[in-house]
């Protein structure tokens, strides 16, 4: 088995060893340690988390858009560690996950990752 | 109530008004997305004013687990099987729009304890059925349907649950969505073979909160449409546009010979009326517009955020609210094509107008709201859904949410704040939970459909 050390900041600083092939959600329960969830399966921001140090692979997702991934969040519940990785968790680390859609637009390159369209082509890649 | 020769509910609206008081309202609360690591429960609220805990939380069912966002609920039975003796109005269904789990509740057992009778797995109904984000139930004779807003990625337009009176899952209602983009609400008049449902958007859109962004990349409703009850299809599509952005809460007269009904388009903040025309189409009209407000603090006006919308059981006024603005709305209907505001009072919202009522603070604006069925007492929370109060109303984690009753002047209009009621969902025992959607025991204003 592949793992990772997952140390979770705000959490006096625990560090979990996890199987690094499953979603991070399902270890980190499993471990015991208490985390809000929703959907469970990567379309909703219930779970969120702040990933403030190493690397997840979290391609299922669909809930987060670019501004959210800019600041680190991470959706555990479909999440999965590439590395050792240090996360701020629960309603705490959510400071720059939620903000008012009218005072506070987004810019077109920061809208959810299926919603940007793809930078126009180079020269070589034509 | 039920006698000995009748099923649930009432012969008509008009025996509906005149059934007794509400004395218990279950209330959805919830946990989920407020950092309180506790299930959404149904609150019993005490309505009756003769007893020592009146406008208290006397009951709490907690479901089994975790993050499930209670929402909206819906009986297993209304007035619709009336002439049923064998049915009764038993069992509230509580979907998770999250977890995709539909619980049902047992409230006739114990009406005060309400106990959980049986759990349709949200996995099981992905499995079988292709839909997640499950949001509107009625009941068909002895059957019920769900509306879900997305397949089981949370993709629109999802489809409509059947489940039988055993709460075992029969299939897909729907014979075909048509090109229907998106769902939400619906509602049917069973006389005209009709079915009306709206749009919201698929859950991956507005699960994780409100980017305003999408609406212009149309990943957000604004449409209405016509079924063919019977066949069980769309039949018709109206185009409302700029005018009807988000078209959420969908609701006919309670008369059951009448064709015409109403919406409220949340972001677009306007009432649209709908009805039959005589040559066999439908067709639609803006009939309220609720401008944007200035608001010192915002470089561009402030929508009212116009989420809900019920029809008293005497078809004579519409109520409506505003959550961003903060108020909540009567207008007499009596000519549907012409309403005419005849109530307003206010509580909570960014306007500043009443930050408290009744001496507590209102985090959060005007949401949702059930009507009692002699049309006097509107009972009106404040919670949208988390992940939008938690954009909109960041205080009410800390705050909780509010039950509120409007005192409402059914004879010549008017709308004012009862100053004895109050439910304080801030000062719930696991802390401050969020109210959402209310029904009582006898039927409400928002279950019933007659044949």
């Amino acid at each position: 088995m592949h793992t990772a050390a997952i140390t979770i900041a705000n959490r006096d600083g625990a560090t979990h060893v996890v199987d690094a092939g499953r979603p991070l959600l399902d270890t980190l329960l499993e471990l015991g340690v208490d985390l809000p969830y929703g959907c469970r399966y990567g379309g909703c921001i219930t779970c969120a988390a702040k990933l403030t140090a190493g690397e997840v692979n979290q391609e299922e997702q669909v809930a987060l858009n670019n501004r959210q991934l800019n600041n680190g969040y991470i959706v555990p519940c479909v999440a999965r560690p590439l590395s050792d990785c240090t996360l701020e968790v629960g309603v705490d680390s959510h400071d720059k996950l939620y903000r008012n859609p009218f005072l506070d637009p987004l810019e077109p390159h920061e809208l959810k990752p299926n919603l940007v369209p793809p930078a126009s082509p180079t020269t070589k890649d034509r | 109530m039920a006698t000995d020769c009748c099923g649930p509910g009432y012969a008509s609206p008009g025996d509906a008004i005149k059934a007794a008081r509400e004395k218990l309202l279950y209330t959805v609360a919830l946990y989920t997305g407020t950092g309180i690591q506790k299930p959404d429960y149904l609150a019993t609220v005490d309505a009756d004013p003769e007893s020592p805990t009146y406008s208290q939380v006397i009951h709490r069912l907690e479901m089994p687990g975790i993050g499930d966002e209670l929402h909206h609920t819906g009986w297993n039975a209304c007035s619709s099987c009336h002439g049923d003796a064998s049915m009764s109005r038993q069992y509230l269904l509580l979907p998770g729009v999250r977890s995709n789990n539909i619980y049902v509740v047992d409230t006739a057992t114990d009406p005060r304890a309400p106990s959980l009778h049986k759990v349709i797995d949200g996995d099981e109904i992905k499995a079988t059925t292709d839909l997640s984000g499950p949001h509107t139930i009625h009941c068909l004779g002895s059957d019920i349907i769900i509306s879900f807003l997305g397949d089981a990625n949370g993709e629109a337009p999802g489809g409509y649950l059947h489940v039988d009176e055993d709460f075992e899952i029969v299939g897909r209602w729907e014979n075909s969505m048509g090109d229907i983009p998106y769902g939400y609400d619906f509602w049917y008049q069973p006389r005209h073979n009709a079915m009306i449902t709206s749009e919201w958007a698929a859950p991956n859109t507005f699960m994780p909160g409100f980017d305003l962004e999408e609406v212009g990349h149309l990943k957000y409703g604004r449409r209405l449409h016509v079924w063919d009850f019977e066949k069980r299809e769309p039949i018709q599509t109206m185009y409302l546009g700029e005018d009807g952005l988000l078209p959420l809460e969908v609701k006919f007269l309670h008369d059951p010979d009448s064709t015409h009904g109403f919406c409220c388009a949340a972001l677009s903040s306007n009432i649209i009326h709908f009805w039959k025309t005589e040559d066999g189409p439908w067709d639609w009209e803006k009939v309220v517009d609720v401008e944007n407000q200035m608001h010192p603090e915002w470089p561009i006006p402030l929508p009212g955020v116009m989420s809900a919308l019920l029809v008293s059981m005497d078809d004579k006024y519409v109520y409506v609210n505003n959550w961003l603005h903060g108020d909540m709305r009567q207008y007499d209907i009596t000519d549907p094509h012409n309403p005419r505001l005849t109530g307003q009072v206010w509580m909570g919202g960014l306007l500043g107008k009443a930050p408290q009522v009744n001496g507590v603070d209102v985090a959060g604006g005007p949401q949702m709201f059930q009507l009692s069925l002699d049309g006097k007492r509107l009972y009106v929370t404040t919670s949208l859904f988390s992940t939008w109060d938690n954009q909109f109303f960041p205080e009410i984690r800390q705050k909780g949410g509010v039950m509120v009753m409007i005192d409402c002047d059914v004879e010549n209009g008017g709308m004012k704040i009862n100053e004895e009621f109050m439910v304080n969902f801030g000062t719930e025992p696991n802390g401050p939970s969020r109210c959402h959607e209310t029904r009582y025991p006898g039927g409400d204003c928002t279950s019933d459909i007659w044949l």
